[in-house]
């Protein structure tokens, strides 16, 4: 009996160090995950550095790239001085109320997103924190996304300092409260209105696609893009083949960013033990963005070659293709992603030209890619996704998806991104701080804020060509 | 859309997709393969109409 029970003590205290053992293993995997998503993510920017150099005139090549850069550089420590505070500050609205899920407001935000105090043991290097920083790294991203979203559209007449003030009021502040409130388990419009964007279609992409339309409306055209008459002219940038790699290149690292929607199972913060989550803990799989991402990457390239044939709409389509499903490729079912995303594709380069033929001189057609069809995934998921529950709980006791809601967030969200866009920029004009003097934009601005040159070698720009006809 | 009775994640223990258990996959599938096949008559047609343009 006595050696039973001996070999039975042996037989739990194996058990017992196999099971800690597996729990090392699953939180160096769950640390690994968003880790590895972070580089993923940095290829965004790698793509849209490279999609905003191609897209510029030799004269500008460099001071593109330089805006871009910048944005990524002053993005990332603004966001770890107040952005990541903001987040878990604010999910219930003003003044910052503690809500139902105990992981938000001022007091929680207070307790472990400030870089001082007691707060700073979860802002910094701790062995018993395996999750802040990595959790952290992907929003910083979130973040600089947005502000690259909005650096594209602003090229070749905007001021370095001016525009890394607004790159900082978007990454840092503005999408940071859309995510609090819609993309959070606490948020006001997830627990009211039942508001789903699981990849940010509206949060992240609508956000920076209407903060960037709000700048263009004070920062105005590019000299010569747009004729007396009002008839636009077609800019060409100086590296068609650059741009488009470089939309590929943002492609690629989309997959990071929407792997880092996912919370990893098994943690003391995860949602459940055996299966991943999305940020409102209801469950979704890694297959569900395999099958869904691919399918709408290939419906917006489709769509957008059907009636363009050009390939900087064709990879803007595939852009539009994730963006117009983010908001449910937890649940699309992937031949009908495929669909929306076509239509998403079809409808790109007639609303860039009716945005340009009412005055606005978006250099890379980012109101478009990401504003405007942003908002079309968010509310093409009411129209599909209703009856869905939006949160954990019983039937009856959460919100479900639904249009009314899905339009609810497409408004706030349309709101959070050009109002403080336009305020902003508003108030850099009347300091002189938003557009670069006109003779500096004649000679380029690679002279004025550059101390090199991009090819210097080569000769002068590609003629300026009537874009599509006036309506 | 959602494919099960009780609006809650709780009862869900296998496909969560939109529609699934209706006939809105299969006519989605049927959709998509109809524009693939539209978008190509239309691309060869286009293109070889361009390409004659450019005979001599």
């Amino acid at each position: 009996m006595e050696e039973q029970i001996a070999e039975l003590v042996a037989k739990v205290a194996e058990l017992e160090a196999a099971s800690a053992g597996a729990a090392v293993t699953n939180t160096m995997f769950a640390e690994t995950f968003y880790y590895l998503s972070i580089p993923l993510m940095i290829l965004i920017h790698a793509g849209f550095l490279a999609y905003e150099m191609g897209a510029s005139r030799l004269k500008n090549v460099l001071s593109s790239g330089v805006k871009n850069i910048l944005a990524f550089a002053f993005v990332i420590p603004t966001f770890y001085f107040f952005g990541w505070w903001v987040y878990w500050g604010f999910p219930t609205g003003l003044p910052g109320a503690p809500g139902p899920a105990g992981i938000s407001g001022v007091e929680y935000a207070n307790a472990i997103a400030w870089g001082w105090g007691d707060s700073a043991q979860y802002m910094g290097p701790n062995i018993a924190d395996q999750a802040s920083g990595v959790f952290f790294g992907a929003f910083a991203l979130f973040a600089a996304t947005t502000a690259s979203i909005m650096s594209g559209a602003v090229i070749e007449r905007i001021q370095t300092v001016g525009f890394i003030i607004l790159a900082v009021v978007l990454g840092s502040f503005a999408w940071v409260v859309a995510a609090a409130w819609g993309w959070h388990a606490d948020g006001w419009l997830v627990t009211q209105w039942g508001v789903h964007d699981f990849g940010a279609a509206g949060l992240v992409h609508a956000v920076a696609g209407f903060f960037a339309l709000g700048v263009l409306i004070n920062l105005g055209p590019r000299i010569g893009k747009f004729n007396a008459d009002g008839s636009a002219n077609h800019i060409p940038g100086h590296n068609m083949p650059l741009t488009v790699v470089g939309l590929m290149l943002i492609i690629v690292g989309f997959w990071g960013f929407l792997m880092a929607c996912v919370i990893v199972p098994g943690e003391a913060w995860s949602w459940f033990g055996d299966k991943p989550s999305t940020i409102y803990g209801t469950p979704i799989t890694l297959s569900a963005l395999s099958f869904n991402i691919l399918m709408a990457i290939a419906g917006g390239i489709i769509g957008a070659w059907l009636f363009t044939r050009d390939p900087f709409w064709m990879m803007s389509g595939a852009l539009a293709g994730i963006i117009s499903t983010a908001s449910g490729l937890d649940i699309y079912y992937p031949a009908l992603a495929f669909i929306v995303a076509f239509s998403a594709g079809i409808i790109l380069k007639p609303c860039a030209d009716w945005l340009e033929n009412r005055g606005i001189d978006d250099a890379v057609g980012a109101v478009t890619v990401h504003g405007t069809i942003g908002l079309y995934g968010v509310v093409m998921l009411g129209i599909w996704g209703s009856g869905f529950p939006a949160l954990q709980g019983a039937a009856g006791e959460v919100p479900t998806i639904s249009l009314v809601g899905q339009i609810v967030g497409a408004v706030v969200f349309f709101l959070l991104g050009f109002v403080p866009g336009y305020v902003v920029s508003f108030i850099l004009k009347m300091m002189g701080m938003l557009r670069i003097r006109e003779g500096a934009e004649i000679a380029g601005m690679d002279l004025v804020k550059v101390p090199a040159a991009g090819y210097p070698e080569w000769g002068g720009d590609a003629p300026v060509t009537p874009a599509h006809p006036a309506e | 859309m959602f494919p099960y009775d009780e609006a809650s994640w709780s009862v869900v223990d296998g496909a969560m997709f939109m529609g699934w258990g209706g006939s809105l996959p299969g006519f989605a599938t049927f959709i998509a393969v109809v524009i693939c096949i539209a978008v190509l008559v239309i691309g060869q047609r286009s293109e070889t109409a361009k390409a004659k343009s450019f005979d001599k």
